[in-house]
């Protein structure tokens, strides 16, 4: 039996942290485990290794970093091995996750669907996955991008994490929210205390605050908060709007690459060292000409509008049929990472339109 | 399996048997039995080049070796053509969900193949053989672009040696020595060609896509219910576990879900014969 990463659990065990103990909160519980934090590039937060939480470098971040969290869990490319031995890489050390944000941690429900809780487990995803503790924090701030109450989802974490931290003006609400979170938070039990209702209060206000600003800039730019996106993608099948959005598109495959719930990937064969035949899973982008073609020489999927309409019908039909969920969580990033510029909020608006 | 589902287990090939211009069976010995139904196909590997997936032509009752016919028309199917008996393999499965034979039984069962699309048929043939009382009637009806292009050839005009079989060939174009139905396999599909009872049978289809298509217009036309027609719908399986996501089929995945389904199940998905 494979844990659920994804509890649903409604008794939690929430406690509070002063402001000023936030450091060795984190030093305390990242302490002999690699660490990934996020730092501060410009107006954008990078995921980067380090070997503990650095004070001052490292920072829990207002909004999502750049890097989709996907790529911790399900590597860009993995060597899976030599034909005839199948080993796996060296094991992968004991690691922490600080400072992921909702939308990164509800897409990992999407590569535990595939990699996890379907048949056959993939070995190397459930080991990095058992390794990796995930501490998440409220978004306090959003990218001009943000857009996930369009998508049934909102700027802080409800499961998924081990450990959330939402920062208030009286300090931090810390919640644990799964088992290892609980038993992680007993080593730093001497920085906690109960939370009391007063920062609790302030904490769901922080929440709806944050949740109406991403909401109010995702209706600015004309999608609805809760319009049925499965319908409208369903009913938009074979219609214009994929020719006047493909007409954009390069098929650099940057918005597959960048999501972070999509999953797709390559099994490639060639031959390593010692002339040895050897097997990689790399990411794939579904954009691309013959990602569903056969040798030979069907392709479903020949035009460019195909494959995009199919990229939506993948996140808004496909999902919500087998999971009951969108694979898509309104991080935005695709928008920012499009060569034709090519908004999928202006995509979902104009196929709600059409409705 | 091997311990990673990715990974094959180390097979060799045994001997090639030519069958066409562009086709060959590979008789194939995995290093550990291997044990499939009919429906289920395998990723077979060359080392160093690839892995392609293929429906085993042989008996699946026998899991020590196996025969698998491939038409040489990609990467992979180019490379195994060059191979010779003896060379280093690599196998990966069963995959997909295999035929519900127990469905079958008591019913008439016609099997309808296109090219080298009989190769999967041919071991649904010999499960369907093993057992044959189990069914009312089994009826082969096969088509070919021309003569020279029949696998099996020898097996398929003697009916596999079974009297008690229905085996009809049809040649899109016959040459000099050709006797038999001229025309495009629909063509031996026609009531006067088929006796049988549409409604209360199963049909079994494979070959390539414009011919499943038209097949399975000319068995709706002639009766058959849209959940009694089994197709076998060529799409891209690449990891053959319903994870790398290139082989989606509206809400499904052609390699874990199929890759047989039936035709009710994707009779409203967008283009499924292409």
């Amino acid at each position: 039996m494979v844990p659920s990463f994804f509890s649903s659990q409604k008794e939690t065990v929430v406690y509070k942290l002063e402001k000023t103990r936030l450091d060795d909160f984190l030093g305390a519980i990242a302490k002999g485990r690699e660490v990934y934090a996020l730092e501060r590039a410009e107006s954008q937060y990078h995921l980067v290794r380090s070997d503990s939480w650095q004070a001052g470098k490292h920072t829990l971040g207002a909004f999502r970093q750049v890097e989709p969290l996907k790529a911790l869990v399900f590597r860009p490319r993995e060597l899976l091995g030599s034909l005839g031995s199948a080993a796996l890489g060296a094991p992968i050390p004991e690691r922490i996750v600080i400072g992921a944000k909702n939308c990164d941690v509800a897409a990992l429900k999407i590569h535990d669907h595939v990699f996890l809780n379907t048949e056959p487990v993939d070995p190397s995803y459930k080991e990095v996955r058992e390794k990796t503790i995930i501490v998440s924090c409220d978004c306090t701030d959003a990218r001009e991008v943000c857009f996930c109450p369009a998508v049934k989802e909102q700027p802080y974490p409800k499961t998924g994490f081990d450990i959330n931290l939402a920062p208030t003006d009286l300090g931090y609400v810390v919640e644990a929210g799964s088992e290892r979170g609980k038993q992680l938070l007993k080593k730093a039990e001497n920085l906690l205390s109960a939370a009391d209702a007063a920062i609790l209060k302030e904490r769901d206000q922080n929440r709806q605050k944050i949740s109406k600003k991403v909401c109010a800039q995702t209706e600015k730019m004309g999608l609805t908060c809760g319009a049925d996106l499965r319908q409208a993608v369903e009913k938009s099948q074979g219609k214009k709007i994929w020719d006047d959005f493909a007409a954009d598109c390069v098929e650099c495959g940057a918005c597959n690459l960048i999501c972070c719930t999509c999953h797709c990937f390559l099994l490639a064969d060639g031959k390593g060292k010692n002339n040895t035949a050897s097997r990689i899973k790399q990411w794939d982008s579904c954009l691309y000409k013959n990602f569903a073609a056969v040798a030979g020489g069907a392709n479903p999927r020949r035009h460019r509008a195909e494959r995009l309409q199919n990229r939506f019908d993948k996140k808004f039909s496909f999902f919500p049929e087998i999971l009951g969920s969108y694979a898509c969580d309104g991080c935005g990033r695709c928008v920012e990472a499009c060569t034709g510029k090519i908004d999928i909020r202006e995509v979902l608006k104009r196929a709600v339109n059409e409705l | 399996m091997s311990c990673n589902p990715y990974m094959p287990i180390p097979a060799k090939l045994e001997n090639v048997v030519r069958e066409t211009a562009n086709i060959k069976t590979f008789f194939v010995r995995p290093a550990k039995p291997l044990a499939f139904k009919a429906g289920q196909f395998i990723a077979l590997t060359v080392p160093g080049i690839g892995e392609a997936p293929f429906t085993p032509s042989s008996a699946p009752a026998v899991s020590e070796k196996m025969e698998i016919t491939i038409m040489r028309v990609g990467r992979v199917t180019e490379k195994l053509h060059a191979l010779e008996p003896g060379a280093d393999l690599a196998i990966r499965g069963p995959l997909g969900q295999p035929y519900p034979l127990e469905k079958y039984y008591g019913r008439e069962v016609l099997i309808v193949g296109g090219g080298v699309g009989l190769a999967p048929l041919r071991a649904l043939l010999f499960a369907l053989l093993e057992d044959a009382s189990k069914y009312k009637k089994i009826i082969v009806r096969y088509g070919a672009k021309t003569p020279a292009d029949i696998v099996y050839r020898k097996a398929v005009e003697d009916g596999w040696g079974r009297k008690e079989m229905d085996v009809m060939i049809s040649v899109d174009k016959r040459d000099a020595g050709w006797n038999g139905n001229e025309g495009v396999v629909t063509k031996i599909l026609s009531p006067d060609k088929l006796k049988c009872n549409p409604k209360e049978g199963v049909a079994v289809v494979c070959g390539p896509p414009i011919m499943m298509k038209f097949a399975t217009l000319e068995l709706l036309h002639l009766g058959y219910a849209p959940e009694n027609i089994y197709l076998s719908m060529e799409k891209n399986m690449s990891c053959g576990i319903g994870k790398c996501g290139h082989c989606r089929l509206g809400p499904y995945y052609a390699c874990k879900d199929g890759p047989v389904f039936t035709f009710d199940r994707i009779k409203n998905l967008p283009k499924i014969w292409d």
